[in-house]
């Protein structure tokens, strides 16, 4: 009995002091929005910095972390005071504690982030992150990123809105888009020439099935959204998408194409074009059962495939025009957001590393790495990477159209799971594409509501 | 300080007690008790009793986890309980309970009274291979399983070995079969948990019991709900405490193999406070969901504990 009642004193004093701490008002957080996270005076002397060491955590892999590593190295060799320590950590590792990071005394200097509310959004209204405005005029990005890529990493300074305002993260010159893959010998055996508009992919679709192949590999366990997205690019213009993403009330789903998109997603799941089962597939086995013959097309973000060199150009990319007809739009955005963080001791040559990963060297890089470079247009790539060439000439059509379109699930923070979720029921007949297109409105008030 | 010499003490002051009245001997014992105890529970405290006290301050804000927060008072607590999908996750625990704790225990309580009716050679065998779920990591079984219900994997193969096409279906993509799919797993891992542990609990059981029974012409049945089952009561808190509370707590599992998928079927709150907490920056909704598990785990151990005492 004298044990329950001690027991119960310390649950009472427990009670009591989470209670004081709770109405003590001592909200956790920091220290209110950042309003002045921009350096007053910003220098491009790097040579003149002194003995600098930078520490950068990214998480790319393969080709891309051979591509960072080449421009590390070469940034050093350049800047002989400069020392850049780089860590590589794995993607959902370095998302989810990077505002952790950041806070720390010995945390990065440099660092990708995710764009959008998630990762980005947080960090820049956390006070996390640098405002790069100043460093954008020193170097003149503000010229040399098209506007549809710099929306990506722009807010304004209250926070409220994505898609303008300052610049708080750079691309690099790499861009990583949505389209189509195929498979060139399953495409010859059937005596089908690539498509190049929708109403030619679905003809080709349809005659891949009724030769018994499958026309679209496809895994849906984990990830479903490539081909909604996809296909969503086709059917609304850039702008419209844009705003919707960037918060523009507005703008519905609906005018932003996600209606048609999910209406054409059912009717190819209905008439079978999708692997069969897909509903148990996750997205490794997916992309393994693409490469090894399972499927004639493939709707993916560029890159993922993991191509090696004896693949490259046994698997091509197609980028479709408008179902409209005119003009590309697609999903594209840079690999990675990079920030500076505030805590940063030399801005200055972290600023100069980040122009550096922009520069024509770097775009050059990314093409003699198999990636696809961005913001220069004189890039030579070399002849061994045939798919490289088909993935190039996707992003220059975008380019020519400024068609860039970034990732719908940057609209907010939980968009990917609505839209994962809601897929997931439309092809097991719980739900409509109205009803898809209703959640995902719903999903982004209720964000857009409690942010204001 | 050795334990010995700090019994040593009450006897020698004891003696002395006449003279120094004012050192009571328990009462200084108790302090030098509180000495020994200071550091572990300073230790505890830092890493158990503060944290839990910020997340339970963190539940009542609305708060990204790196800006201000905002205070929202009961709110996360009331969308836990209103929004349809967190709700849903509640009734996936209560079928994952069925399937991580009463199955198993029945299963165990089955075998136990098979198993022990008479002395079988290689007995250890058993109790390792059954127990042998319960040894390996979560991640791997978790992985091993996703791969035999994947549409071309063993169960389906099985199937349709046997002529039993019909059946064949992605087990984990499926609203209506990936919860008790997952649930299966769980079974499979906790079960020979429990034999074991009943096991060892019948061999405390007197015999005398036994015998006794059977003088009176008990059956294998009689004797069962007799005997066997009132003397494992203990063992039966236990692994109904450990079990469902593991349910409550189930992560691990359909983090990897369906991710609270397809749609939202096999979400758990576990799962849903992890995508809070670190997906979606959310951490006051991910603190309250942490709450409310916490406090539904102790009124569960609690109310098990009360109902194993009672005689």
């Amino acid at each position: 009995m004298r044990k329950l009642q001690t027991g119960r004193r310390a649950v009472a004093m427990a009670t009591i002091v989470t209670a004081l701490l709770a109405a003590a008002g001592c909200a956790p957080g920091g220290s209110g929005p950042a309003t002045s996270a921009a350096p007053g005076s910003v220098s491009t002397d790097v040579a003149g910095a002194g003995k600098v060491t930078l520490k950068m955590s990214d998480f790319w892999g393969g080709s891309e972390q051979e591509w960072i590593k080449g421009m590390i190295a070469k940034f050093q060799t350049k800047y002989p005071n400069v020392t850049i320590e780089r860590t590589q950590e794995d993607w959902g590792q370095l998302i989810s504690t990077l505002n952790l990071q950041l806070a720390e005394a010995d945390g990065p200097d440099i660092a990708t982030a995710n764009n959008g509310w998630q990762s980005l959004g947080t960090l820049a209204k956390g006070n996390l992150v640098l405002n790069l405005d100043e460093y954008s005029k020193a170097y003149g990005w503000d010229k040399l990123i098209p506007s549809t890529i710099a929306r990506q990493n722009e807010f304004t300074t209250d926070f409220k809105t994505i898609g303008s305002g300052s610049l708080f993260a750079t691309p690099v010159a790499r861009v990583s888009l949505i389209g189509i893959y195929y498979n060139v010998e399953k495409l010859t055996k059937l005596g089908i020439a690539p498509p190049t508009t929708l109403a030619e992919f679905e003809a080709a679709a349809e005659k891949a099935k009724a030769a018994g192949e499958i026309p679209i590999g496809y895994g849906s366990q984990d990830a479903p959204t490539a081909v909604l997205l996809g296909l969503q690019a086709l059917y609304a213009d850039a702008n419209t998408i844009n705003n919707f993403t960037y918060g523009d009330t507005s703008v519905t789903a609906d005018q932003a194409g996600l209606t048609k998109a999910a209406e054409t997603v059912k009717k190819w799941n209905d008439n079978g074009w999708f692997s069969p089962h897909h509903e148990g597939i996750n997205y490794q086995d997916a992309v393994a059962n693409f490469l090894d013959g399972k499927g004639v097309f493939r709707f993916e973000y560029t890159g993922s495939l993991g191509l090696t060199t004896e693949q490259q150009g046994k698997f091509q990319y197609i980028q479709l025009p408008q179902a409209s007809g005119s003009g590309t739009v697609g999903v594209g955005a840079a690999p990675a957001a990079l920030v500076i963080a505030s805590k940063c001791k030399h801005p200055d040559v972290a600023a100069a590393f980040l122009d550096f990963l922009m520069s024509a060297d770097a775009a050059q890089a990314s093409a003699d790495n198999g990636l696809i470079p961005l913001l220069h247009s004189d890039v030579t790539i070399p002849d061994n990477q045939a798919t490289l060439k088909t993935e190039a000439a996707g992003a220059a059509a975008i380019g020519a159209s400024d068609g860039f379109v970034p990732y719908f699930d940057w609209t907010s923070p939980t968009m990917l799971d609505t839209l994962t979720q809601q897929m997931q029921m439309l092809y097991a007949g719980k739900t409509t594409p109205a009803d898809l297109v209703a959640a995902v409105d719903k999903d982004r008030n209720a964000f857009l509501q409690q942010s204001k | 300080m050795s334990l010995l010499a700090a019994r040593a003490v009450p006897s020698r002051d004891g003696a002395s007690r006449t003279r120094r009245g004012n050192h009571n001997p328990r009462r200084r014992n108790r302090r030098i008790g509180l000495l020994f105890v200071a550091l572990p529970l300073a230790f505890y405290a830092g890493v158990v009793l503060v944290p839990l006290a910020q997340s339970f301050q963190y539940s009542f804000y609305s708060w990204d986890g790196v800006s201000r927060a905002t205070w929202v008072g009961l709110d996360n607590y009331v969308t836990f309980f209103t929004d349809p999908v967190l709700q849903s996750t509640l009734g996936h625990v209560l079928v994952l309970i069925c399937f991580f704790s009463l199955l198993p225990i029945a299963l165990g309580l089955l075998s136990t009274a098979l198993i022990t009716r008479r002395r079988l050679a290689g007995m250890a065998i058993f109790r390792f291979v059954y127990f042998l779920p319960q040894v390996l990591t979560s991640v791997v079984v978790a992985l091993v399983f996703k791969r035999i219900y994947s549409p071309d994997g063993a169960l389906n193969t099985l199937l349709r070995s046997v002529g039993l096409d019909a059946l064949t279906r992605s087990w984990l993509g499926d609203f209506t079969w990936a919860l008790p799919a997952l649930g299966l797993i769980g079974t499979w891992v906790t079960f020979g948990f429990c034999m074991v542990l009943f096991i060892s609990g019948v061999s405390s059981i007197p015999t005398e019991l036994y015998e006794a029974a059977r003088v009176d012409g008990a059956g294998p049945v009689r004797e069962f709900f007799a005997v066997t089952l009132p003397g494992l009561r203990a063992q039966i808190a236990v692994a109904l405490t450990l079990t469902i509370t593991g349910a409550l707590r189930t992560f691990d599992l359909v983090w990897v193999t369906t991710g609270g998928g397809p749609g939202t079927a096999t979400l758990t709150p576990a799962v849903a406070l992890y995508r809070a907490a670190f997906v979606n920056p959310q951490v006051g909704k991910a603190a309250a969901i942490g709450i409310v598990m916490a406090v539904l785990c102790l009124v569960i151990a609690l109310t098990i504990q009360r109902f194993a005492e009672r005689d």
